[in-house]
């Protein structure tokens, strides 16, 4: 009954969480076991950890900012600020498989957590472990990686708690515990599980088949939203309906699996209407609670998106304004990049600005090769000064123009030799002193004034201050 | 090697390595010194088009395989150059981007995705999120290319 108090404890801290914080806080309560329960399977986490290496730009900024929210969330310090800056943190990861793959990175990385023999610490992070196995399975990973992860959630008895948080808290530590069956544990987790076991023990293998549907339960209702969550999960590819038929089948499986067991029909059923109503209640509890709440942590990310108060929990609704969030967020990078658009509002005339930008600049480059075309003849005279100019431009205002003089004492076209001869000169001085220079390759070998500028370039490029000389003479023009 | 473009790159998360101004440079001009050498008896159109496309090469060249543009660029050219060979006329039909074609006006306010995938090379197998990143992508490079192009014919102008 310890658990259940600390349950009890767990479940108002969870309120109090959920009250001040966005909804997510709850999720990262439930996120913490996963912290615990991901070492226990380094299959699973091993393959996801190769995805975690690939995963997109902003997945390195939200691993850390996942793990010190997600160890601040373990070490179960009653301020919420802790919880706070995870919630932030959560908050702030826009992708959700990212976030799955750092969190499995992350969960990797946390063997050596020792969790304190209360079990509260062990909130519903299964439940983001199965949605991160679950969007590694529908990025291709294994379906045993997700069988792993779902049946360590299906441990979880059918316990009526009154909140969720309790249950899926329970189901955590009893997903731990079922773990050990499954893989080792480390040692770390000895201490927490010796106690629980015992007692869960004997729930275990009665309430298997029900873990195993109610897992499938947990998938699907979820707790606030998390059916959304998974759904919007499975909707990484941009086909929303693709996604959930594939989330669909993947449950599809696990009812398989629940209906080898024993009870498996009788307690599907039940778990199926548990589920259910427990899902209203958390729409229902969480839409009043997070009514202020809808920051953008409510629809961020894949698992972490949930309805906000007065949308529609469709799961359709809910992995379209992720899309159409993800796709607001790149227009805003467009914003910045093309020129003039800043105050432009609406994405029709941001597109149509986005095309005439490109068209622009398609057509310029084709203006400037037909320029270049014209002038080329006399390329081979300027080459140096071109190559100079880009360096000096490239290299921004460090390398001074020093000395004009000799530059300007050139003659302002090149069309006779001479000049030329005075480059290779200078060139030809400042050879000998260029050492160490990495020329990757020549591909002018025929012609040893393009040598020269090359090698010029790249020692430039390696040795900026004797470049400098070098710009001294040939920057004249480069303005 | 990023001064010039660390600031459009700094307020941008978005931005991964961008290929160095430098590095475009360094291809660029070494293309263009080889075209220059190599056909100098080749008509001006014929001249300006490979330049147009060493552009795009350099460019494409320069980012590598990270971009999902950058590779549907350097696999269209390969495949024009090899084509070139056989049949110099059937390369005119692989379109490189920025080539003129027939306008339409009406697509444009249609279908603008459907535009947008049309001019980003490689864009027409992507969902809208991903055409919008390659995009980014595509039109700093562009515009990069461009300044340098601009850079070279200026310096050779005066």
């Amino acid at each position: 009954m310890n658990e259940n108090n600390k349950f009890g404890l767990e479940n108002s801290h969870g309120d109090h969480l959920s009250n001040h914080s966005s909804g997510v806080s709850a999720d990262w309560q439930f996120n913490t076991p996963a912290v615990s329960a991901a070492p226990p399977h380094p299959s699973t986490a091993a393959s996801l950890v190769p995805p975690l290496t690939s995963s997109p730009f902003l997945s390195a900024p939200m691993a850390e900012a996942f793990v010190p929210g997600l160890w601040n969330h373990r070490t179960m310090s009653v301020g919420g600020s802790n919880i706070q800056n995870s919630t932030s943190a959560i908050s702030s990861i826009p992708i959700g498989r990212s976030i799955a793959m750092s969190s499995e990175g992350m969960l990797l990385s946390a063997p050596p957590v020792i969790f304190p023999p209360s079990v509260p610490h062990f909130p519903a992070d299964l439940g983001f472990i199965e949605r991160a196995a679950r969007f590694s399975c529908l990025s291709g990973g294994s379906f045993m990686d997700m069988n792993l992860l779902r049946q360590s959630q299906s441990v979880a008895p059918a316990r009526k708690a009154s909140k969720v948080v309790m249950e899926t808290q329970v189901q955590n530590t009893e997903l731990s515990m079922t773990r050990d069956k499954v893989v080792s544990l480390p040692a770390a987790y000895g201490s927490i599980d010796q106690s629980q076991m015992d007692t869960q023990r004997d729930r275990r293998s009665s309430h298997i088949s029900n873990s195993e549907s109610q897992e499938t339960n947990f998938s699907e209702g979820g707790q606030e939203g998390n059916i959304d969550s998974s759904d919007v999960a499975g909707n990484s590819s941009p086909s929303d309906l693709g996604a959930n038929k594939r989330k669909r089948t993947i449950q599809d499986m696990e009812k398989d699996q629940v209906q080898r067991g024993p009870q498996s029909s009788s307690d599907a059923t039940k778990d199926n209407t548990e589920t259910k109503h427990k899902v209203e209640q958390n729409s229902s509890k969480h839409g009043a609670k997070n009514g202020k709440d809808n920051s953008e942590a409510a629809k961020e990310g894949y698992v972490h998106v949930r309805a906000r108060r007065g949308q529609a929990t469709n799961s359709h609704s809910l992995a379209e304004r992720v899309r159409r969030e993800k796709i607001s967020e790149r227009m805003k990078y467009l914003q910045e990049l093309v020129p003039g658009c800043s105050k432009v509002t609406g994405k029709a005339v941001m597109l149509d600005e986005i095309i005439n930008y490109v068209q622009s600049l398609q057509r310029q480059v084709e203006f400037l090769s037909m320029k270049l075309a014209a002038v080329n003849p006399q390329l081979d005279l300027s080459g140096e000064r071109l190559l100079a100019k880009n360096l000096r431009r490239s290299h921004g205002s460090p390398l001074s123009i020093a000395g004009f003089s000799q530059e300007m004492s050139y003659p302002q076209v090149y069309p006779t030799v001479n000049p030329s001869d005075t480059y290779r000169r200078t060139m030809n001085t400042r050879l000998p002193t260029m050492s160490g220079y990495k020329e990757p390759s020549m591909q002018m070998h025929n012609n040893p004034w393009n040598e020269e500028i090359v090698m010029q370039m790249d020692y430039d490029a390696n040795h900026p201050p004797n470049a400098q000389e070098i710009n001294r003479k040939l920057d004249g023009f480069a303005i | 090697m990023e001064s010039k473009s660390s600031d459009e790159n700094c307020n941008n998360p978005n931005s991964e390595l961008h290929p160095s101004k430098l590095m475009m440079a360094s291809h660029f001009l070494r293309a263009l010194f080889r075209i220059q050498h190599t056909t100098t008896d080749s008509s001006f159109a014929g001249r300006s088009r490979k330049i147009r496309r060493a552009a795009y090469a350099s460019m494409a060249y320069s980012v590598g395989t990270k971009r999902s543009w950058s590779s549907a660029l350097l696999r269209k050219l390969r495949s024009r150059s090899r084509l070139r060979s056989p049949n110099p006329r059937r390369a005119k039909y692989a379109a490189l981007p920025g080539k003129p074609r027939v306008a339409r006006p009406q697509q444009r306010e249609m279908d603008q995705a459907q535009v947008l995938r049309e001019l980003v090379p490689g864009g027409t197998s992507m969902d809208d999120c991903r055409l919008l990143e390659e995009t980014t992508d595509f039109v700093r490079c562009l515009s990069t290319q461009v300044r340098l192009m601009q850079a070279v014919v200026d310096s050779v102008s005066i």
